[in-house]
């Protein structure tokens, strides 16, 4: 046995002892040591890397790092083996825990992103889906107890509500039986109650002391392979009052759902996996929003989740495991009715929790609660919904049909699988314009005046391919064919094209793109541009027909549309036909989690969609390879790009 | 009612790839049917046989019939030399297996020398294909396109991973022919033709490579991908697959244990080298009638019975 011990940057140390051979990343996932390792260990990200302070290890240097870097005891966690029982001390830099970057709170007066949200609601509010709930409150006083009255509090409590609702029957809440004593003294038995209007009775959720504004919240979810989001409301008036993005704690598991899938069937896995969502990802994020709004989590009394198949059974601990093996079933489509409490949400443990219905295993209620964001179902004209995660679902049809495929794009809109890709938060460069003469980039960087940059977002990482494109400094495969002061190559003479120097980034190393990330892009891109494709081509028609196509996802504030299509990503149709929808899946969430209507219309959406699925169509492959090209090997399809 | 034949006939044509410079130069392509569709139209040129020389032949070429062809031939100039009175060749394929740096790693100057040699030896038009190791049949090319500037060869082949040496060198520099070489997929064909045409080299200095496999091992894909390939060029019209089809089929059927497997292991399946002719003849057969322009051959007997395959189905102008 070895000690190991883990320096995390933020001065914390972990130390546990370990077994000779084995493997620094297992060790570190066993201790909960955070190291991001999207490729699950294989040596192929390059994410995972840890710099030894102490001790020998035994590790392979990999083409992640350079002779210098390992040198200065650089080394990839997933390739070293301990080797004797010497002690052995490493460092765990941020970056390498960079996922679990700190939980952010959306800025609110992102107007763009404010539209998107209430130009929902006003839609939703159009077509009879606006809020609708049977939750109210009522402010009260009631007798205060002396001798000659002993009637306890919960029958005192009673009697109070009854009156002043005027109602028959009423049934208080354990949880707020627990609270109520305390609760009644507080304002000289005056109290506020949030009820809910049942069949038999009226529930009482939860009691506060009168006096002070309460408000009854609503909490929308959405848990993205890569992040999760989250906007708390006011079940009355549908105002946010506070929103809040985070890593999805899952990720040290593995970046795609596959790797966490296989993680979940180990011994222990159902519960480690709804640890690292639960208590390590919505618990920190809920509770952030909570403050934030200045409310109390009784106050939640509706909640909502839209996520993709497998994010919702891991999140509510059910196997996920035949969802990766043929046939591909899931275990359920629609989520039976639970209870928030049930799965210890630090919310009103009463509230219901609607999860939106999956429709496949790779179609899940990200895209059916997009999908009724996006109000394709509403609409006559054919429309295109594309979403934009670490998987790419498409959704196309109108009021009459509507029908959807995944394709495995990989996590590169979201900065995975990207040497320098991040999410888009604060550093993250969002987008990109290159000079063509002097080949000097622009860039637009997110964060405050003077932020540094960190890395590239999927906004970003669009902007500068077809950049890089258009300048004629690749090639339409993706190869360096112009030399610059910016463009490098490294010793296997790999290309890249350098954005910012070491010293002028925050975390001090180079931030560019290179020709493998590029390549993995294009692969992100082709999946895209060849599913829409091959889905429209199903039914015998072209980009033509298209009268509305609805981007969302979080590769960024915006996706520049000229761009993306210069690389191929979308149709070359008319710009004005494109609209970004940010992130449909928490939009789409929000409005379950006001509405009753709304939870009703996207089961029904979800039932009356069909599922293309593509690695079953013949020409997928082809259509595949051929879009794996910028812009396309049939470069007809892209008229208006200039090569 | 008297049968009338119904033609179809294309507007597009495949362009027209010259190797080789005078009297013996050779055109490929130029066709606008599909293979020996002669009754649409007849061909502009044949289908053309190139003879594989391998710079490993005096070591390699050890069946007896192919050694008692080249008898006496003791220097690998003296067998190209030879090669060309095989009866129906019509450009000689020199192959420098050798060169391969983790085989016998000849270095460039032994090759381009020898390279020289044979171009002097012979007078059909020479193509050369190198080792497949992508950094060293970049430097081959480079240098032989240079010495042999002039001689109109055809380089096989430039790949994705280093088209941009070879196209530049070969293809731009010193005007010789490029063969565009992918895996067996049209569409990585079309992109590696794109980003040549991109680069600069001209369509009709260009020849497809769009793999090949022997008969059985398979092939499927091939067929499949040269069949696409033609169709586009000529129905679609596609600018971008209209370059004639080069296939290598010797270095492919050589090497199975159909044409390898000795006679002692397995007696019912006869003479091996009558075998591993038969696999030639079987698998270029099946290039031709998908779409080669032309095919790379090694064993006379293969050559003269492609040879005489392809006199019986074609009438050209």
């Amino acid at each position: 046995m070895a000690e190991i011990t883990y320096l995390l940057e933020n001065g914390e140390k972990v130390v546990v002892s370990a077994g000779i051979g084995n493997n620094l990343l297992e060790v570190a996932r066993g201790a909960n040591v955070a190291i991001d390792a999207p490729c699950s260990g294989n040596g192929a990200c390059g994410k995972c890397r840890v710099r030894l302070v102490e001790g020998a290890i035994d590790a392979p240097r990999t083409s992640h790092i350079s002779d210098e870097e390992y040198a200065e005891g650089w080394r990839l966690s997933c390739a070293c083996k301990i080797e004797d029982d010497r002690p052995i001390t490493v460092l765990v830099p941020d970056i390498a825990s960079a996922y679990q970057s700190r939980i952010r709170t959306a800025d609110l007066s992102d107007e763009r992103e404010i539209k998107i949200f209430t130009d929902i609601q006003d839609h939703m509010n159009e077509v009879g889906l606006g809020i609708s709930h049977r939750f109210d409150q009522v402010t009260f006083t009631m007798d205060e107890p002396t001798l000659d009255d002993t009637m306890p509090d919960n029958e005192r409590f009673e009697r109070a509500f009854l009156a002043a609702v005027g109602c028959d029957a009423v049934e208080l809440s354990f949880h707020a039986l627990r609270r109520l004593a305390a609760v009644m003294r507080e304002k000289d038995f005056a109290v506020t109650a949030i009820y809910e209007k049942q069949a038999h009775r009226y529930l009482v959720y939860d009691v506060f002391p009168a006096g002070t504004d309460i408000k009854i919240c609503a909490l929308a979810i959405d848990i993205g392979t890569t992040t999760v989001t989250g906007a708390l409301s006011d079940l009355t008036t549908g105002e946010i009052l506070s929103r809040a993005s985070a890593g999805n704690g899952q990720i040290r598991y593995g970046a795609d759902v596959i790797n966490r899938i296989i993680e979940q069937t180990k011994e222990g896995g159902i519960a480690k996996l709804q640890k690292a969502i639960i208590d390590e990802t919505l618990i920190p994020l809920i509770d952030m929003m909570v403050r934030d709004a200045g409310i109390e989590k009784g106050q939640i009394v509706r909640m909502s989740v839209a996520s993709n198949t497998t994010m919702n059974h891991l999140f509510v601990g059910a196997s996920a495991n035949s969802l990766r093996m043929e046939p591909y079933i899931p275990t359920f489509f629609r989520c039976p009715p639970v209870k928030a409490g049930n799965l210890r949400l630090p919310v009103n443990p009463l509230a219901d929790l609607f999860i939106a219905p999956n429709i496949g295993s790779y179609v899940g209620g990200d895209i059916t609660a997009g999908t009724m964001a996006s109000m394709v179902w509403n609409k006559e004209e054919f429309s295109l919904f594309i979403d934009l995660g670490t998987n790419g679902e498409i959704v196309f049809g109108n009021n009459e049909f509507l029908m959807s495929c995944a394709c495995s794009a990989g996590p590169a809109f979201e900065g995975g699988d990207i040497s320098c890709g991040m999410r888009a938060t604060d550093g993250a460069i969002e987008a990109i314009s290159i000079d063509k003469e002097s080949m000097e980039p622009t860039v637009r960087i997110v964060g405050k005046d003077g932020q540094k940059p960190v890395g590239i977002c999927g906004s970003g990482i669009i902007d500068v391919i077809s950049e890089l494109f258009r300048c004629g400094i690749i090639d339409s495969k993706g190869k360096f064919v112009r030399e610059g002061a910016r463009v490098r190559r490294d010793a296997h003479d790999m290309g890249r094209y350098v954005l910012f120097e070491s010293s002028e980034s925050e975390t001090g190393r180079e931030i560019c793109i290179n020709e493998v990330d590029i390549e993995s892009f294009i692969r992100a891109k082709g999946a895209i541009f060849s599913a829409i494709d091959t889905m429209l081509q199903t039914l015998d028609m072209t980009p033509e027909v298209l009268e509305h196509i609805y981007i969302a996802g979080g590769i960024g504030s915006g996706i520049d549309i000229e761009n993306a299509i210069r690389i191929g990503m979308l149709p070359d149709v008319d710009r004005e036909k494109y609209a970004y929808i940010g992130n449909s899946s928490l939009a789409g969430s929000y409005a379950i989690s006001l509405s009753d209507a709304a939870y009703e219309k996207v089961l029904d959406i979800a039932s009356n969609m069909t599922y293309l699925e593509l690695s079953t169509y013949p020409g997928y492959m082809d259509h595949f390879v051929a879009a794996c090209f910028l812009p396309h090997t049939d470069a007809s399809l892209f008229p208006s790009v200039q090569v | 009612m008297p049968f009338v034949p119904k033609v179809s006939a294309y507007n597009a044509k495949i362009n027209t790839l010259v190797i080789g410079t005078g009297e013996k130069a050779l055109k490929l392509g130029g066709n606008n049917t599909l293979p020996f569709y002669e009754f649409d139209a007849v061909s502009e040129n044949k289908p053309a046989i190139g003879v594989e020389i391998s710079d490993l032949a005096l070591e390699e070429y050890v069946q007896p019939g192919l050694k008692s062809f080249y008898e006496g031939c003791d220097t690998i100039p003296a067998m190209a030399k030879k090669a060309q009175e095989i009866p129906g060749a019509s450009f000689i394929a020199l192959t420098l297996a050798s060169a391969d740096p983790n085989g016998a790693n000849t270095s460039v100057e032994d090759c381009v020398a020898l390279v020289k040699e044979v171009a002097d030896a012979i007078e059909l038009p020479l193509a050369v294909a190198g080792c497949k190791n992508i950094e060293k049949d970049a430097e081959l090319f480079n240098k032989i396109s240079e010495a042999l500037t002039g001689k109109n060869i055809l380089v096989l082949s430039a790949r994705e991973e280093n088209y941009k040496t070879i196209g530049a060198s070969a293809g731009l520099a010193y005007g010789q022919k490029v063969g565009a070489e992918s895996a067996v997929d049209i569409n990585l064909a079309k992109q590696l033709n794109t980003i040549m045409l991109q680069l600069g080299v001209s369509a009709d200095a260009i020849a497809i490579q769009a793999g090949s496999a022997a008969a059985g091992y398979g092939y499927e894909y091939v067929a499949s991908t040269l069949d696409r390939i033609k169709n586009a060029a000529l129905q679609a019209a596609d600018t971008q697959l209209q370059m004639p089809i080069v296939t290598p089929v010797s270095t492919e059927t050589w090497a199975v244990k159909e044409s390898t497997l000795p006679q002692e292991e397995q007696p019912e399946w006869g003479d091996p080298e009558q075998r591993g002719i038969e696999m030639e003849i079987t698998t270029a057969s099946a290039c031709l009638a998908c779409g080669s322009d032309a095919v790379i051959l090694r064993h006379p007997e293969s050559i003269k019975t492609i040879a005489g395959m392809i006199d019986a189905l074609t009438e050209v102008k």
